[in-house]
């Protein structure tokens, strides 16, 4: 019964997040600094993780499809489809509801366990949507850029793996990169990152918001948002590609 | 002024608050006080709402805060300050922007005219030069001054207080009581003080509730708290082996 009444609170919770603003130049200017903290400041780890993850793709592929009569620029082509279908959709958004997920459950939960969201109530602000709607805004913008910047960093990371490794030649793997483009792949790749930005940004929040008690409190509303975000995001995974493929 | 008329609250069965009715009056500072435990800031956190109380009325100056919708509630609350336990400044904001906040949100001023008026709150609670200084910097009587002046920004008609002396030291805690009753009297607002600080009781208590057990036990001011022959009351307020010396010094000097 707990995971419908979670559910009724989310949604309750989310009706008051898109109430009209007190102010919109204060929200304005919240959004810029969620936008520098959550996803100015994931830039870093997003770069190497895709960097990484493009040359393993691209060594695993050619180490598991060493057969003559397959073309080599099946490599490249391989590489670009697996970051842009998933590795830097699915799998970055799992990596963000681990880094600003947990970010944003442990921030919110600290304000409500030190009365900060009470003191806004106080004073008249809807806390609710202050504290939520700059961060729902910025991590949904900044989520395809980060998609965009990760797969490109894949392939740089194909790039320098493969023909350092001699299983490729950089002209081999540049022409995978340019064959059999489908541009379909990228829209729905976004799509799916604008989902899974929304729900990074919201199911944290909404575990930070009703936290009760202490520190402890905090810490399991922590990571309780990163274990549900990553259930969530995996499940929408599944239904959009199942709604967006068929 | 404020009105309760038998506010009741229970928690999983149990009552919190039971029937309680009191008035508070403006200009005066009306202290709750009580044994930990008591129900005290459930009360008051109640009279804000930030608790749904089941039954009973809470008058703002006649106006029923239970009864309001989201929009009118956020407009009462613009005329409301709070001094919370821990200060609940907003540790990602410095000491000037913490007070500078709610004039942002709801006040058209100009940048010129918000540095002043931060200037004076910050004056009249007594700080200065600690404007860029963040709250995990300040110690916890600043925080509570801090607190204080940010309540104080948008000159509220309501001031509360939940426990502005808890984890101060005694020449601190009386200057935060002299600050609140000197507020209270100069910009004539109706001040409600959750306390279990006997210092401020008699200091500063125009108005005395005591609460026992989420009960009102007795209601009276800071002359009468001395002789009262409430049981609980006089258990509460002469708990130390101290202050029964004080009063029974007291009552010699009265009668001779």
């Amino acid at each position: 019964m707990k995971i419908f009444n979670d559910i009724g609170n989310y949604f309750l919770l989310m009706f008051r997040v898109f109430e009209k603003p007190e102010k919109h130049s204060i929200y304005w200017r919240q959004t810029i600094m969620e936008i520098d903290k959550l996803g100015i400041q994931s830039i870093g780890i997003v770069a190497i993780i895709s960097v990484f993850m493009g040359g393993i793709i691209t060594l695993q592929l050619t180490y598991n499809m060493t057969n003559p009569l397959m073309p080599t620029y099946l490599i490249g082509l391989g590489n670009r489809d697996t970051l842009i279908l998933e590795f830097s959709c699915t799998i970055l958004s799992l990596m963000l509801a681990g880094k600003v997920g947990s970010n944003i459950a442990s921030e919110i939960g600290s304000m409500r366990v030190t009365e900060q969201i009470d003191s806004l109530e106080l004073m008249g602000v809807n806390s609710a949507s202050f504290l939520i709607l700059p961060k729902i805004v910025a991590v949904v913008f900044i989520s395809p850029i980060l998609f965009i910047f990760s797969v490109f960093c894949g392939i740089i990371g194909g790039l320098i793996a493969g023909p350092s490794v001699g299983v490729v030649t950089v002209a081999q793997y540049m022409s995978g990169i340019r064959t059999m483009f489908v541009p379909h792949y990228v829209s729905f790749s976004i799509l799916k990152t604008l989902v899974f930005g929304f729900l990074i940004a919201t199911v944290p929040s909404y575990w930070g918001y009703y936290v009760q008690g202490g520190a402890l409190e905090v810490g399991k509303a922590s990571t309780r948002s990163v274990v549900s975000t990553s259930i969530l995001i995996l499940f929408f995974d599944l239904v959009l590609t199942q709604l967006l493929f068929k | 002024m404020i009105e309760i008329k038998k506010i009741r609250k229970s928690f999983e069965n149990r009552d919190i608050i039971k029937d309680i009715s009191t008035v508070f009056e403006k200009g005066k500072t009306n202290l709750i006080i009580g044994q930990s435990g008591s129900g005290k800031t459930v009360l008051l956190k109640s009279i804000v709402r930030l608790i749904e109380v089941e039954e009973g009325e809470i008058l703002f100056d006649g106006r029923d805060i239970r009864r309001m919708n989201f929009r009118d509630l956020k407009k009462l609350r613009q005329e409301m300050g709070m001094v919370f336990q821990g200060g609940a400044l907003f540790d990602s904001l410095n000491v000037a922007d913490n007070v500078r906040f709610p004039m942002d949100m709801f006040t058209n001023m100009t940048a010129a005219e918000k540095n002043r008026h931060v200037d004076f709150c910050l004056d009249r609670v007594n700080i200065k030069g600690s404007h860029h200084l963040f709250p995990s910097e300040i110690s916890g009587g600043m925080r509570k001054r801090v607190s204080i002046a940010r309540a104080i920004a948008l000159n509220p008609k309501y001031l509360f207080c939940d426990e502005p002396n808890s984890g101060l030291d005694p020449v601190t805690s009386i200057l935060i009581d002299n600050l609140i009753k000197e507020i209270t009297v100069e910009f004539d607002i109706t001040t409600l003080i959750n306390t279990h600080d006997m210092n401020s009781v008699m200091e500063i208590g125009d108005n005395i509730l005591f609460i026992s057990t989420g009960e009102k036990s007795w209601e009276g001011n800071s002359t009468q708290v001395l002789f009262t022959r409430n049981k609980k009351l006089n258990e509460f307020v002469f708990a130390s082996p101290l202050s029964k010396r004080i009063r029974d010094l007291k009552q010699r000097e009265d009668d001779e």
